[in-house]
Formats: C-alpha cells, sequence, structure tokens
C-alpha cells in the first residue's frame, strides 16, 4: 500500500526526490572524498530530474500566499465583439482592479470573521452579500489611508430598492471623486474581462474554452460531470469553490473572472423584462451555475441582500 | 497507527475505484448519475431512444431524466413510464427551468410517499385528470444561474396517474393555467425533461419518452 503515496504525489505535481538513493549519495561524496566518473554522472543526473522537476512543480503549484495586487486597466473603448457593450459608444476610463477574487485572508484582515461556507485563506470569500462588499471597499479603504468610495445610511430605506425579497434596503451612495476601494460598475467588469485593449475577443474571459479559465459546475468537483445541470448530481460530486488563481489568466493578468465565484457589481440589474431596483448586477458565474453563466457577455443578477457559497466580488480603484 | 495510516489508504483506494467504476456518463439533454456514498446508491441507465431507467436505493436526492435541451411552452410531451416503483419519497414529473424569470417548474403526474404542496393557486384539468396549482419560493437556493431566490411552479395530478400506458402532457395546459393564476414562466428555455426524482428513498422507473 506504502507505493500509493509517490503515486498520489505524482498526480499531486509534486517532485519525489529518492531519498535513499540521494542520501547514499552525499554519504560517499562526504565519506570517500573521491568521486569515479560514474558516480559523478549519476549525481548529476539525479540531480538534474530533481532541479528540472522542482522547477516544473514551482510553474504549475500555486504560491502558498498571493498578493493580490491591483492591476492597471488602460481605459478605451470595447473590443471585444462578444461584450454586450460592443455596439454602444462608450468609452471606459482607466483603473485598477484586483487580479483575484477577494480571499477570505483579504476578508478577514479587514472584517474580522469569515462568513465562507468553504473555509480557506487562499479561498475566494463567498455568502457575502452586496452590501456586505460595499462595506468592505469602505472599511478597507480607510484601513489604508483611502478616503471611502460609498456613504451607507443603514437607517434610511432605499426609495430606488423595490425588491420584496430584500429586507435590508441600506441607501448606498457615491462619493464622487474618492480614491478609496470599490466595486466594478457592470461596463467596467466586462471590459476587464474582454481583456480590455488587449483582448483577443473570447467568449470566457482569457479563453474561448470554459475549462481553460473557470470553474463551472461541470469541472468543480470530484468528476467532470456531463448531462444537464443537477443540484443533486453537484452536491454529490462534491462541487466547491477553488483557490483563486489556478486558472490561467486573461490579457490582462486577471483570474477567475469567468467561474469560481460570482461577483458582485455596482449597477442595478436593468433588462427589457425587468425594471430597475430588483437586483443587483453579478457576472461571471460560478461553481454551481450553468456554463453559460460563465460568458463574459452573461448578465446575472441577484437580491443585493442575498447570498451564497458561490457569491464573492473583486475591487476596483479610480486610476 | 501505521496500520491505521495502511486501511485508510485502502480505503480511499476503494473509494477512488468506485468513481472510476460508477463514473457520470455522457449524454446530450438528459443528466445520467452512477454512484454510490457507501450507504446509498443509484444505477441510471441511458436507454436508446427516448428510454431510461433507474435503480435507486436508499439515496439523499436526486434527479434522472430525459427530454430536450431547450424547453417550450407548446410541448406535448409523451411518455410510458413501463416500471415506476417508488419506496418513499420520488416524484414522476416533468420537470425544467426558465431564464427571465428565473422560474423551476414540474409538472406532476405520480410520486411516492409524498405528495409535493405548496402555496394553492387553483387548479387545471388536463390530459384526463385534475391537477392542483401550487406555487413555492426557494430563498437563497441552488440553480442554474447558482445561488438565487426564485419562485417554483408546481401542477400536481390529485391522483396518481396510472402507468404502464402511452400518457401525455400538454404542457401549456399548465402554462396557461399558471398564467392565469399570476404565475409567469421566463422568456428564456433551458432545458425540459421528463424526471425521476428521489429523496430519501429507494425504488425503480423506467420510461420512454418522446
Amino acid at each position: 500500500m506504502d507505493k500509493l503515496i509517490p503515486l498520489m504525489s505524482v498526480k499531486q505535481g509534486l517532485p519525489v526526490p529518492p531519498p535513499a538513493a540521494l542520501r547514499i549519495a552525499r554519504t560517499s561524496l562526504k565519506e570517500k572524498g573521491i568521486l569515479t566518473m560514474r558516480k559523478l554522472t549519476a549525481i548529476i543526473l539525479l540531480t538534474s530530474i530533481i532541479v528540472v522537476n522542482g522547477a516544473c512543480s514551482l510553474n504549475t503549484a500555486p504560491p502558498k500566499e498571493k498578493e493580490n495586487h491591483m492591476v492597471f486597466v488602460k481605459g478605451g473603448t470595447f473590443i471585444n465583439r462578444t461584450s454586450n457593450f460592443y455596439t454602444q459608444n462608450i468609452t471606459i476610463p482607466d483603473f485598477y482592479i484586483s487580479a483575484y477574487e477577494i480571499t477570505q485572508k483579504e476578508w478577514v484582515e479587514v472584517m474580522g470573521y469569515n462568513p465562507s461556507a468553504f473555509q480557506g485563506d487562499d479561498l475566494p470569500v463567498e455568502m457575502v452579500s452586496w452590501y456586505d462588499a460595499i462595506e468592505y471597499c469602505n472599511r478597507r479603504s480607510l484601513l489604508e489611508g483611502l478616503e471611502p468610495y460609498y456613504t451607507i445610511n443603514k437607517e434610511q430605506q432605499d426609495p430606488e430598492n423595490k425588491s420584496e425579497y430584500d429586507p435590508i434596503k441600506w441607501t448606498v451612495t457615491i462619493n464622487e471623486g474618492a480614491n478609496g476601494y470599490r466595486l466594478p460598475t457592470e461596463a467596467e467588469w466586462e471590459y476587464a474581462a474582454s481583456g480590455g485593449q488587449l483582448s483577443s475577443g473570447n467568449i470566457y474571459s482569457g479563453s474561448n474554452q470554459a475549462d481553460e479559465v473557470a470553474w463551472h459546475f461541470r469541472n468543480a468537483g470530484d468528476e467532470y460531470l456531463a448531462g444537464d445541470w443537477s443540484w443533486p448530481m453537484i452536491e454529490n460530486n462534491n462541487n466547491r469553490p477553488h483557490p483563486v488563481g489556478q486558472k490561467k489568466p486573461n490579457e490582462l493578468g486577471l483570474y477567475d473572472m469567468s467561474g469560481n465565484v460570482r461577483e458582485w457589481c455596482w449597477d442595478w440589474y436593468e433588462s427589457e423584462n425587468e425594471p430597475k431596483g430588483l437586483y443587483r448586477v453579478v457576472k461571471g458565474g460560478g461553481w454551481i451555475g450553468d456554463v453559460v453563466n460563465t460568458e463574459i457577455s452573461f448578465r446575472g443578477k441577484f437580491e443585493a441582500s442575498g447570498y451564497g457559497p458561490d457569491q464573492g466580488f473583486r475591487v476596483v480603484r479610480d486610476a | 497507527m501505521i496500520m491505521l495510516r495502511k486501511k485508510g489508504w485502502a480505503v480511499f483506494t476503494v473509494l477512488v475505484l468506485m468513481f472510476c467504476l460508477f463514473a457520470s456518463h455522457a449524454s446530450a439533454n438528459t443528466h445520467w448519475q452512477y454512484w454510490s456514498d457507501g450507504i446509498g446508491y443509484i444505477d441510471a441507465v441511458n436507454g436508446p431512444g427516448g428510454n431510461y431507467s433507474v435503480y435507486w436505493s436508499n439515496v439523499g436526492n436526486f434527479v434522472i431524466g430525459k427530454g430536450w435541451a431547450v424547453g417550450s411552452p407548446n410541448r406535448v410531451v409523451n411518455y410510458n413510464a413501463g416500471a415506476w416503483n417508488p419506496q418513499g419519497n420520488a416524484y414522476l414529473t416533468l420537470y425544467g427551468w426558465t431564464r427571465n424569470q428565473l422560474i423551476e417548474y414540474y409538472v406532476v403526474d405520480s410520486w411516492g410517499t409524498y405528495r409535493p404542496t405548496g402555496e394553492y393557486r387553483g387548479s387545471v384539468y388536463s390530459d384526463g385528470g385534475m391537477y392542483d396549482i401550487y406555487r413555492t419560493m426557494r430563498y437563497n437556493a441552488p440553480s442554474i444561474d447558482g445561488t438565487q431566490t426564485f419562485p417554483q411552479y408546481w401542477s400536481v395530478r390529485q391522483t396518481k396517474r396510472p402507468t404502464g400506458s402511452n400518457v401525455s402532457i400538454t404542457f401549456s395546459n399548465h402554462v396557461n393555467a399558471w398564467r392565469n393564476a399570476g404565475m409567469h414562466l421566463g422568456t428564456s428555455w433551458s432545458y425540459q425533461v421528463l424526471a425521476t426524482e428521489g429523496y430519501q428513498s429507494s425504488g425503480y422507473s423506467n420510461v420512454t419518452v418522446w
């Protein structure tokens, strides 16, 4: 049964040095002081294998702790034809956006508690409402000496909020020109997910193949799921959120814009069928939803008070 | 300690092998499952054409069905449940989703020990039987669009529909009755299947859909 251990290590991409062989080689170096050519060749070979193996794993294994740096997004008009904003004549100003979804570590450092259903420092924070995300932005701004971008009035119910399922309805207004953290607008999110001025025109953020860039209901569990969406199947398959930054980044170096957890945007959701004031926009899809949710153009929505194990966010700042 | 560790690996290996043997099967417009959690298990077969069969034992929750990738409010769904033997809580149901609005809907023709219910919104006669209409709400619950708050629409036959012969579900009758009860489906149609759904039960069903 012991043979299973190295097998598992190989599967996980970890280097498996043969410790016994290495120890013998080191002993002979120390004790004999003289190396035969044969031994030297063997050691060089062994060392090379270990170094190459180690280097490979450095490339594939995620760093222990990622710094969720802010990526500069050069503004402009939409290049990605799949974006909902492509045909609209709008120009996005420069801004910064976090490379990863806000992790639980980042959340706890600011908020002091962890609401997530699946816990882990490198996992995206989830089970957060739009109001939670807004509060995080302001508190983080204050911690970093920035001017909060939002004014939150918890006493006055937002007259614009018409949702019958949102019992919170705080009134949140914007402090124009403040340099603090904020949620992206829907347009900013799509622009960044599309790769901005570097866009390759992908359907998903960074690829036309969802599996390359996104955790979604088919690939986020033990087995790759086929067939239609089914919650019992997803649950039985141990689907879950994944540590941030494990999939391929998009053209701007942004990770998990498609998939993992859905991301809150600032805007009210509004469409032909649904009036403004019921939902806030969520983008990118997550590990529970159907694959179509992870398309850049998919317009998700959720009551501002809604929360779930697939609901998170990332932050932006004005440039 | 070492013995325990070895035993742990043995159990793990068996579980991995079981997962390989009972890997999920792919099939367009359907969902198939083969799995076992060591206590309960499910064995679903994607038969030829519109046929499927499922044998389940002590299963927590599952949905197996066959139908269409894109639903329609006007579809007449024909089926023959050659076998329908639930022990415990299970539904034989037309099942599907719409987006904009996000709705999960059921037309339940038969069930096991529990007849589903909800907020009563009227009744409708269709395909030889009376169905009661119910509406239920799901709050922050899993859906095709991730966690959402959304309504479920139900038509539940007042008596279990006899199985073993060719029958139809004229879905438009339900859609119209739901609309008259203020229950509007969405404009974007996701999948629509004739399904066997089980919850903490055992049983066997063999269904052909066309």
